[in-house]
């Protein structure tokens, strides 16, 4: 008898809950007309950043590519003048991302970014399809200060043998001294 | 020259009570949803219209222009009739509801309700069981085991659910002595049998609420389980169909209710049809308070609760008032 | 045999073998760097450390240095080891750069794997890193000395494996460095297999730099179609091009390792000027306007001329399947019988040397290896098959004594007995050799027939006078030797010399030596086409033809004739006087632009395929692409087109035999499958060793040697009347022999652009006494005028060379077609001095 008082009880608390939401006004952000602040590491548009110094930070090393789940990203990688590795073409297919994130996590130079814009709706899926130029910014995104050519060791502008950060000078392999 | 009249006066009835019928069930739809929000401290359908009211059209149109697919391994024959005998068995129900007393037009007497059978209870009883061929169908058909195990699933709940809800409604017939349901509504023509049978109108509306397959009683559908359960494959229309089913099964165990318990279309001062209509509305608001307050049941307490609680309440409250009557 | 236990696992194994090598015959890959199957142990590295727990030696030991010994129980994962080879790999690291995301070695780094698999993750050296300016070694290889780890693998492979010796280490202990002495283009003609031993970055390919990660090739097996060795190798293809290529392991060929002319020679398969459309009149048109045009044509001519004036040119670089099937087509149409050789000589040549391959005496590249002596005759390696060169390095490094006779200068990584020799008196030098070395009661246990081939041996002293001697340093080793091979050339030899070394190693096996012998052949597919010629079929005997009028067409399946006509005026001739010239074909090739009707085949990793390799293994290569325009030419720019679905550019060439299938059938043919059951029942037919097999799929990987077209009846069958006839050398004039050089020659290598800076500047060699008799120097500008034309080329002088000879290279750069086909003589006269 009591079990079922605590039942009916139990019941009538529930019944009560919902009937005073009735009453409530609605939580509901209404999104076209509000948009809230997203946190800096919200996962969606993929962007490619520059390293303080202006230059390219991707080095088309396919890391992105590969470890991407969904195989999005392609690219093609090559040698500018100077030794830089760098992609001469670069494509995100945004109607094929899953925006996980791994691309960021798996990129060695910090280039790859994910950004809270997640308004990449369009009616023709080819323009989902974003190119090195749509993906470029000019800013270094959530890492300012990173610069790879400055730890990397091989020689580009950033700087010869020898000149990089916590390098010896290169080794002279004709002499005999110590 | 009679008979003529007749068809021509069922006819405009039959077309009222459907085209009432659909409209209705499309805008319970927007009723639940909206309504369910605010239970839950939402807006519900806000876009489509003021106040979303072109949601149901909207919703509509969208069914109509979907591709319906068939799945490859289904049996193609049943997977295409299976909604509609949903869809027809909901709506033949309502044949027999009555929802005024008569109207009298150049002296002839035209009675509100589409056909007065001396049997109507039990008409509602063998179209109530029909659905389940829709359910258990539309499952099997399919080919798919989540849409299998759905049929099977609603196939055995509503088999339960049927004896209980007949039982319930035993007592109202010891009381009325008719198995019409134009009977039954004259019959409390001083107060309705809710009040005389509180224990049989809750059997039956929680038996119709499991007829219906709704919160907490949906395990044919299960959405997190199965899928969609026995609908999980039907697209467009015929997935529009068996949503239509549903709710003119709401709106049809909305009108028992009141037939049986409420009075039917009785009631001071407004129209009768406006009556059954408010009563209707009032059934489907509670259905849709239970439906954002409790959960789901796991299908061993479905079963329990049919069969070890609802079926001896029943019989016991037949036995009850049979006595009661006797003396 | 000793028994040890690896890991709980018994295993037995033939003594000798060391303990690393057991485990990876357990399949267990115990880490190493500096350890390498072809290279053997130097303990450089550390990391392929094991804990020996019972028998001799006990602790933590480097596998790779100790021989695997009775009773050992070893531990390759005990936590020792690990924690050893952790800080190993720590040690290795120190210094190692961060710039794995931008070398192409990452994804396939062996120090990479090692790195994470032991568990370094994170560097705790603090201090600065060591460098190393790099160097510039030539077009094929890209240098980072910073990435170096010291395994000494280069140098080994370098040094003592392929004998150059223009890179190795310099400097010591924590400065050593690996290089040349100055920058420069590396010597060695293997120079590219150093990026597939370096265990890290430091050496990595230099053509396909940057163009991607070893997950995103398609990598798959081959074979190289640039000379007639057939070495394995894995083609690497990304977006629609062959991009990299690779040696791919192969027990009875090529090893480990391939040269530079079959690891960069595919780059003809996706060049921009690569014919993707068929044409019609130099007009483009689709693929099946082009085969009905050639259809209805070809049925004109039949009726005009009748089916005998139409002549088919088959190619040394097409498939098997290729070969059988245009033999087929010209069978079934009364077609004449195709061409596949140039001259008559060459074929029988080509068809002497396969008649004479007996199973007994052939040999693999492997077997070569382990020869103790090796008598080259005619053939000159490096340039011919450069991994024939780095097989006797192997050989000689193991004690086996190099014997080359060959009237080139013939220059080889290694130290060698070297007799010039004219081509004519090379007979003359084997009857002397079979002499010196065979008695006569060898020779009688082979029968009669070896008898009286032995007996009409000519003396060799006629010979003496004139040519230099036989050393007796020579003679001794070949007597003393156990597994003699005699390598032979096909291509400036004539046939009696063929046959004669091929008897000579048979009389070495009477007098039981484990002799064999190793044809060199004309092109990758010769053997094939060898079996399929008849013997006067010759493109020479063509163009007669067609200068008598008795054939007005003419199809060339993926054959050039430009490129190897000696005559190219004649030629031209010849094809303006012809009404049709069908050319079915991958290369923008002279033939090709000068075709009536043009169709496209597709490239030999395009359609996959059978070749049969000078030993007359027969090898099978799968597709390894689907073909299309590369997507780096189809976009135009600087990303691929964005397109949806609309199929792929430049599809339409396929396989040549297809086309010829069609051709045969008088209608496109749509089932390929029964296609090709139909044509490897004609194969089948051919080889009977392939009866066994039901596709070709079921052939393995290393091949099936086949022994077909083998005739033991042109044993000791020499007609030594017209061997011995030999022509004084009068001074007076020159016999001109063409040859091929390592890079420049080869008509698929020599469109790799990564290749023109190796090659050498096309010369003429002269014996230096001749030279000065005629008034020439080293360098000079020569000209040599013939009937048909003029050539001009640099004039080199060399000592080491038979006098009467002016060696001609067939080179992409020299207009050398002026020669009438045949053996070629040149007068003084007509070498004249260009200021």
């Amino acid at each position: 008898m009591a079990e079922a008082l605590e039942a009916i009880k139990a019941l009538a608390t529930g019944f009560a809950t919902t009937f005073k939401h009735l009453f409530r006004k609605p939580i509901t952000e209404e999104y076209p007309e509000f948009k809230r602040t997203l946190p800096e590491r919200t996962r969606a548009r993929i962007i490619l950043t520059r390293d303080p110094d202006g230059g390219e930070r991707c080095v088309a090393c396919y890391l992105c590519s590969a470890v991407c789940p969904v195989s999005c990203i392609s690219m093609q990688s090559a040698e500018k003048e100077d030794g830089r590795r760098y992609a001469t073409w670069f494509r995100i297919n945004f109607a094929r991302c899953i925006y996980c994130g791994l691309c960021e996590e798996a990129c060695p130079t910090s280039a790859i970014q994910l950004t809270a814009m997640f308004e990449t709706c369009e009616r023709d899926i080819l323009t989902l399809v974003y190119e090195k130029e749509d993906l470029l910014v000019d800013h270094g995104g959530k890492d300012k200060e990173y610069n790879f050519y400055k730890y990397a060791g091989v020689v580009t502008q950033e700087g010869g043998k020898g000149e990089h950060i916590k390098e010896d000078k290169p080794v002279n392999v004709k002499s005999n001294l110590p | 020259m009679d008979w003529i009249i007749g068809i021509i006066v069922l006819i405009v009835k039959l077309g009222l009570v459907l085209v009432g019928l659909l409209l209705l069930a499309a805008y319970l739809v927007w009723v639940e949803r909206k309504f369910l929000a605010r239970l839950q401290i939402r807006y519900g359908p806000n876009r489509a219209g003021k106040f979303g009211l072109l949601q149901p059209i909207a919703d509509a149109l969208k069914l109509m222009v979907k591709e319906d697919t068939v799945p490859e391994a289904a049996d193609r024959i049943l997977f295409l009739l299976a909604p509609a005998v949903v869809a027809t068995s909901a709506l033949l129900m309502f044949a027999v509801v009555p929802f005024g007393s008569h109207l009298t037009l150049w002296g002839k007497k035209i009675p509100l309700v589409i056909t007065d059978l001396n049997v109507g209870l039990l008409y509602v009883f063998a179209l109530s069981s029909l659905g389940v061929y829709g359910v258990a169908l539309g499952g099997w058909a399919s080919n798919s085991k989540y849409s299998l195990l759905g049929g099977i699933r609603g196939a055995a709940q509503m088999i339960s659910y049927e004896l209980a809800l007949g039982l319930s409604l035993v007592p109202i017939v010891m009381h009325a002595g008719s198995f019409s349901i134009v009977d039954i509504v004259n019959a409390q023509a001083k107060y309705p049998f809710i009040l005389l049978q509180p224990f049989a109108f809750v059997i039956f509306i929680v038996s119709a609420m499991a007829e219906s397959k709704r919160i907490p009683f949906d395990l044919p559908e299960a959405e997190n389980e199965l899928g969609a359960g026995y609908h999980t494959e039907y697209s467009g229309m015929r997935f529009g169909l068996f949503f239509l089913g549903e709710y003119v099964h709401m709106q049809v165990l909305g009108a028992f209710v009141a037939v049986f318990f409420l009075g039917g279309w009785r009631g001071p001062l407004l129209p009768a049809p406006v009556w059954l209509f408010i009563k209707i509305i009032l059934v489907a608001l509670i259905m849709i308070w239970i439906r954002g307050t409790l959960p789901r049941l796991r299908y061993d307490q479905l079963m329990a609760v049919g069969w070890k609680v609802l079926i001896p309440a029943a019989l016991l409250n037949i036995m009850v008032t049979g006595a009661i009557l006797l003396i | 045999m000793s028994k040890l236990i690896i890991d709980d696992r018994e295993i037995e194994v033939s003594p000798g073998t060391k303990v690393i090598e057991a485990a990876a015959q357990l399949g267990i890959m115990i880490p190493r760097f500096c350890y390498h199957p072809a290279l053997g142990s130097v303990g450089a590295c550390r990391v392929c450390a094991v804990k020996f727990i019972q028998g001799p030696f006990k602790g933590v030991q480097m596998s790779c240095m100790i021989d695997a010994q009775d009773g050992m129980v070893v531990s390759t994962t005990d936590e020792d080891v690990a924690d050893f080879r952790r800080h190993v790999i720590e040690w290795l690291m120190l210094h190692h750069p961060h710039d794995c995301p931008v070398c192409d070695e990452g994804g396939h780094c062996l120090l990479q794997d090692m790195t994470v698999s032991g568990g370094h993750g994170i560097r705790r050296y603090l201090g600065k890193k060591r460098t190393y300016t790099d160097q510039f070694l030539g077009p094929l290889l890209q240098h980072e000395m910073n990435r170096c780890i010291h395994c000494y693998r280069c140098s080994r492979f370098y040094q003592e494996y392929s004998g150059y010796r223009d890179l190795g280490a310099m400097q010591s202990a924590n400065r050593t460095y690996f290089g040349r002495f100055t920058d420069g283009i590396l010597e060695s003609p293997f120079s590219g297999n150093l990026s597939d031993i370096c265990p890290t970055g430091v050496y990595t390919d230099k053509p396909s730099r940057y163009f991607g990660r070893r997950w995103d090739y398609q990598r798959s097996p081959s074979l190289c179609i640039n000379c007639s060795l057939g070495c394995h190798t894995v083609a690497s293809i990304k977006y629609r091009e062959v991009k990299r290529q690779e040696a791919r392991f192969s027990e009875p060929v090529n090893g480990y390792f391939i040269c530079d002319r079959g690891r960069y020679g595919f780059f003809y398969s996706s060049l921009e000027s690569r014919p993707r459309m068929a044409r019609i009149n130099g007009k483009q048109c689709t693929f099946n306007q082009a085969q009905h045009a050639m259809i209805e044509k070809l049925e004109e001519i039949k009726k005009n001329s009748g089916s005998a004036a139409i002549a088919a040119v088959g190619s040394l670089r097409s498939s098997l399947e290729t070969l059988v099937m245009l033999a087929q087509l010209c069978q079934t149409k009364r077609w004449r019988d195709p061409a596949c050789f140039i001259d008559s000589s060459q074929v029988q040549n080509v068809k002497t040397a396969i008649s004479r391959l007996e199973p007994q005496l052939r040999v693999s590249l492997r077997d070569i290896e382990r020869a103790d002596f090796i008598l080259a005759v005619g053939a000159d390696p490096i340039n011919e098959a450069p991994m024939l060169a780095l097989a006797m390095r192997q050989a000689q490094r193991n004690g086996a004594t190099i014997v080359v006779i060959d009237p080139r200068p013939v220059s080889l990584p290694f130290p060698f007995l070297y007799l010039p020799a004219a081509p004519m008196a090379l007979s003359a030098y084997l009857g002397s050799l079979i002499k010196a070395v065979v008695n006569r009661g060898t020779a009688d246990k082979m029968g009669d027939g070896a008898r009286k081939f032995y007996d009409r041996i000519p003396e060799g002293k006629k010979l003496a006078e004139a040519q230099p001697p036989l050393s007796s340093e020579m003679l001794q080793s070949l007597q003393q030797s156990r597994r003699p091979i005699i390598v032979c050339g096909t291509e400036i030899l004539s046939e009696t010399v063929l046959s004669l070394s091929a008897d000579f190693a048979l009389l070495l096996q009477a007098a039981e030596k484990q002799a064999g012998l190793f044809y060199l052949m004309p092109g990758a597919n010769a053997f094939a086409g060898g079996i399929l010629s008849g013997e006067k079929d010759s493109f020479l005997q063509i163009i007669e033809q067609i200068e008598d009028g008795s054939i007005r067409a003419l199809i060339s399946v993926e054959a050039d004739p430009f490129w190897w006509f000696d005559d190219r005026p004649r030629l031209e001739r010849a094809l303006d006087k012809i009404d049709l010239l069908v050319v079915l074909d991958y290369l923008d090739s002279q033939a090709a632009q000068r075709a009536n009707i043009f169709i496209p085949t597709a490239t030999f990793y395009e359609s996959g395929g059978m070749l049969i390799n000078q030993e007359g293994r027969v090898q099978v290569a799968p597709r390894a692409l689907l073909g299309g325009i590369p997507i780096s030419q189809a976009g135009g720019g600087d990303h691929p087109p964005r397109l949806y679905d609309v199929g792929i550019a430049g599809f339409d060439p396929k396989a040549a035999w297809l086309t010829l299938a069609d051709l045969a059938n008088g209608a496109a043919q749509e089932d390929e499958k029964a296609l090709q059951q139909h044509l490897w029942k004609q194969i089948s037919d051919l080889i009977p060793q392939l009866a066994t097999f039901s596709s070709i799929d079921e052939i393995p990987q290393e091949g099936i040697v086949c022994s077909c077209g083998v005739n033991i009846d042109s044993r000791f069958s020499i007609n030594w009347s017209a061997a011995s006839n030999i022509r004084h050398d009068s001074g007076d004039d020159f016999d001109l022999i063409e040859v091929d050089w390592t890079f420049g020659t080869e008509e698929l290598s020599s469109l790799s652009p990564c290749l023109w800076k190796l090659e050498r500047k096309p010369c003429l060699v002269m014996h230096s006494g001749r030279a000065e008799i005629i008034g020439l120097t080293d360098v000079d500008l020569v000209e040599i005028s013939t009937e048909t034309g003029s050539l001009e080329a640099e004039l080199r002088t060399a000592d080491n060379m038979a006098p009467g000879i002016l060696v001609l290279p067939r080179h992409r750069k020299l207009a050398w077609q002026i020669f009438t086909p045949g053996k070629i003589r040149i007068r003084k006269d007509q070498i004249r001095k260009k200021q």
